[in-house]
């Protein structure tokens, strides 16, 4: 005979099936019954955090860096409405999360009752589902499903809503094999074999062609990554990475052109501009890739890859889309291309290879370097010299240096590197680092932040103290939310309204208190002596890396504007006025 | 934007269940898309399923991505263009109910004889009736019973189908 368990402690025995092992959370009211199941249980770790958005990000690190789902679980109200902007960053970037929150007791919805929020109402347009668990009979089937959505297909956020009074009634429960699914959800894999066909007609046929690699090729997983460095040996294509996609194969290939988008490489930006063919696979041509879309690599065929029907055609049409999991497209190409012996020459794309190399050759990401102050693209450029045989994680903030991380940092593996893309969410590194080093308590992880962001969630200093927590936390602080003085320069005549750090915390002393090294450096001679004190020291350390104030992001491509209007430095002028279409533009 | 807007009327099998309707509504909301008319009702209560009907117009690009959303939504089950199809009917119905004074009510009842209404209610002040047919239909109803007056009147939303071997699976 089954036993007859609570509600509360089914949320346990499902997430103990679903191989849940740490969960990012914060108590309250509603979820009380689920906290004491927790309580008495040793199979699952409860990490605490300071804040419940916190707990989505620490929940997307660790979702990031492993490939499993991250989850978290916060109470009723205020602590679930705090989970949304976490919730919409995963949307946005494709993070497989599971939230659960609890609610206030059914007969009690819809009376504006102590702690009530509409979280699924809220939450519906930020989440890839969501449920709101009225009946016991339905708890386990929702969470199991839950779990499913999340990380099948195009990977997302789930929120399951449990009120309190379902917590505490019973219900015999016999664990996920024998739980039926609410949910017959079974996207689209597999591709079909004439789509393949007709995709190596046209990479064969290409003379200028351009791999433009996103974030899905590393949620399709380690295969993908493995089969598409294949291709991209047996085509000898150049390939350019998307912000999402920065690792998916080594950017220290030579075949590897730059990141490319609005602060992407001249090389991997003209790249697109001017191709035959481009291969997107895995990317979504966002906004921040496409610039002004009428200009958009208007002479290529276009071919996208992706296991999202709904990316299709939306912001640019292709010639030919493949659905499916990329790993499998990629598996049947290299199938195929291998049975028919079908061989690349070299010579077809050489003209192609000088073009980019002349340029690689303007050495786009070259900036002024200084004796007396430091440069941030200096800070990382030491900072990747000196840490890359590590392989460290590493995350951001959003901003100037999260842009400059992307540029002058290596990724050799992927999974490495989180940064909010989608929603560009400030707040997101420091805690994102949390979730990765529980993830992966050996390694070197470290957030490159600015001194703006990282005050967003700076109370997880307390996270990483109470968990001791080896998180290196990089400041580029220029003492000015750069990137928005960057647009006001540009855009704004130079007015710098509201763009500048006053008061700043003593970032050294704030280390301190939370028993953190704080370590500060403001001469370009002294930065290597950090970063491999930084390395030494085995718990949480915050570097306070003053730079230059002034400094800007290069290359830029204005919004509103095509690949080949480039700013390449800060000599560079717009040419004539930004559009009002531009100005308009975020 | 040269690009031509057409008319599209969308058939959408669902689960029926709570806030089903809100992710469809919430989507065309939240993505600017237009709504032009909604019915909703349970189609096959066994499985709990419900068909949705959404009239809606944009470029062929606006409604090859409201297809993919639509489709990408969990509760749905499968979701037909039923004007690619072949050929299709689409229904509405009204309810009307007319004020009558003594001497327009034997002209009411010749009118609603020959347009082919029927009556669902009568007294001494109102008549309420009852008719189905296609919007252009029911639009050109509306228009000739505006000589008398009208008190009240409703409108359900299009309910389609297409016509031969073609139908939405479940
Ligand atoms: C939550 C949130 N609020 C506002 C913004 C808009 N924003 C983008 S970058 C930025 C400045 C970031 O400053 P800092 O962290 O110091 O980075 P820097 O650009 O100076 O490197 C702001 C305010 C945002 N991205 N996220
Ligand atoms: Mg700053």
């Amino acid at each position: 005979m089954m036993k007859k368990l609570s509600g509360a402690r089914i949320v346990i025995e499902a997430l103990i099936q679903e191989n849940v092992k740490v969960i990012f959370g914060y108590p309250g009211g509603a979820v009380l019954p689920i906290y004491d199941e927790l309580f008495k249980q040793n199979k699952i770790r409860h990490i605490l955090v300071r804040h419940e958005q916190a707990a989505v990000h620490a929940a997307e690190g660790y979702a990031r860096s492993t490939g499993k789902v991250g989850v978290v679980l916060v109470t009723s109200g205020p602590g679930a409405t705090n989970t949304v902007t976490g919730l919409t960053d995963a949307m946005m970037d494709s993070v497989p999360v599971v939230c659960i929150s609890g609610q206030v007791p059914t007969h009690m919805i819809g009376n504006d009752a102590f702690q009530e929020a509409d979280i699924v109402g809220i939450t519906r347009p930020c989440t890839k589902h969501n449920y709101l668990v009225k009946e016991i009979s339905k708890l386990a089937e929702s969470i199991h499903s839950a779990f499913h959505i999340a990380k099948n297909g195009r990977p997302g956020p789930v929120l399951v809503d449990i009120p309190k009074d379902i917590q505490t009634f019973e219900t015999k429960y016999g664990g996920k094999k024998h739980t039926k699914s609410v949910s017959f959800y079974k996207p689209n894999t597999k591709p079909s074999l004439d789509t393949i066909v007709k995709f190596v007609n046209l990479l064969v046929k290409s003379k200028k062609p351009i791999f433009y690699v996103g974030g899905g090729v590393i949620n399709s997983g380690s295969r993908a990554s493995l089969y598409l460095k294949k291709l991209l040996k047996i085509t000898g294509y150049p390939c350019t990475q998307t912000l999402m996609g920065l690792g998916a194969t080594p950017t220290s290939d030579d075949q590897f052109i730059g990141m490319l988008g609005m602060h992407g490489t001249y090389e991997a930006n003209l790249s697109m501009n001017k191709s035959d063919l481009m291969i997107c696979i895995g990317a979504r041509f966002d906004d921040r890739i496409t610039g002004k879309v009428s200009g958009f690599s208007p002479k290529s065929k276009k071919v996208h890859l992706d296991i999202d029907a709904s990316s299709f055609n939306k912001s640019v049409n292709v010639d030919l889309l493949i659905q499916g999991d990329l790993s499998k497209i990629l598996e049947m190409t290299l199938k195929f291309i291998e049975n028919k012996r079908i061989s690349f020459s070299k010579e077809k794309i050489s003209a192609w290879w000088n073009q980019i190399n002349k340029w690689r050759a303007k050495n786009c990401l070259n900036y002024k370097n200084s004796r007396s102050i430091i440069k941030p693209q200096y800070a990382l450029q030491r900072l990747d010299s000196l840490t890359k045989h590590l392989d460290p994680f590493i995350t951001t903030e959003v901003g100037q240096h999260q842009m400059w991380a992307a540029q002058f940092l290596t990724f050799n593996k992927p999974k490495h590197w989180m940064t909010s893309g989608g929603l560009g969410t400030m707040g997101y590194g420091l805690p994102a680092a949390m979730g990765v080093q529980i993830a992966h308590p050996k390694d070197l992880v470290i957030d490159v932040a600015g001194e703006a962001s990282i005050l967003m969630n700076i109370q997880e200093m307390s996270t990483i103290k109470q968990y001791r927590l080896p998180v290196k936390i990089f400041i580029l602080n220029n003492h000015y939310m750069g990137m928005v003085r960057q647009w006001q320069e540009l855009l704004h005549g130079n007015r710098l309204s509201e763009s500048y750090m006053d008061s700043l915390p003593d970032f050294v002393k704030l280390a301190e208190s939370f028993g953190a090294t704080g370590l500060r450096v403001s001469k370009p001679g002294e930065m290597d002596d950090l970063i491999k004190e930084m390395i030494k020291i085995k718990g949480p350390v915050i570097c306070d890396v003053v730079v230059d104030p002034k400094e800007n992001c290069f290359p830029m491509i204005p919004s509103g504007s095509t690949h080949d209007q480039m700013l390449l430095g800060p000599n560079d002028k717009l040419e004539g006025e930004i559009s009002e279409e531009g100005m308009v533009l975020v | 934007m040269t690009e031509s807007h057409s008319k599209h009327i969308l058939s959408i099998m669902v689960d029926n269940e709570p806030g089903v309707l809100a992710r469809i509504v919430g989507l065309f909301s939240g993505r600017g898309y237009n709504i032009e008319s909604l019915s909703v009702s349970e189609v096959d209560s066994d499985r709990f399923l419900s068909r949705v009907t959404v009239v809606t117009s944009g470029t062929k690009n606006i409604i090859d991505q409201i297809k993919a959303q639509v489709r990408k939504l969990i509760p749905v089950h499968n979701l037909i263009d039923i004007t690619e199809l072949k050929s299709f009917i689409g229904k509405e119905l009204i309810l009307m109910k007319l004020d009558i004074k003594q001497n327009t009510v034997l002209k009411i009842h010749k009118h609603i004889k020959n347009i082919g209404a029927k009556i669902l209610f009568e007294d001494k002040t109102v008549i309420i009736i009852e008719f189905s047919g296609t919007p252009t239909e029911i639009s050109s109803l509306i228009k000739k019973m505006k000589v008398y007056n009208i008190v009240e009147l409703t409108r359900s939303g299009l309910v389609s189908m297409a016509l031969g071997k073609d139908y939405i699976r479940r």
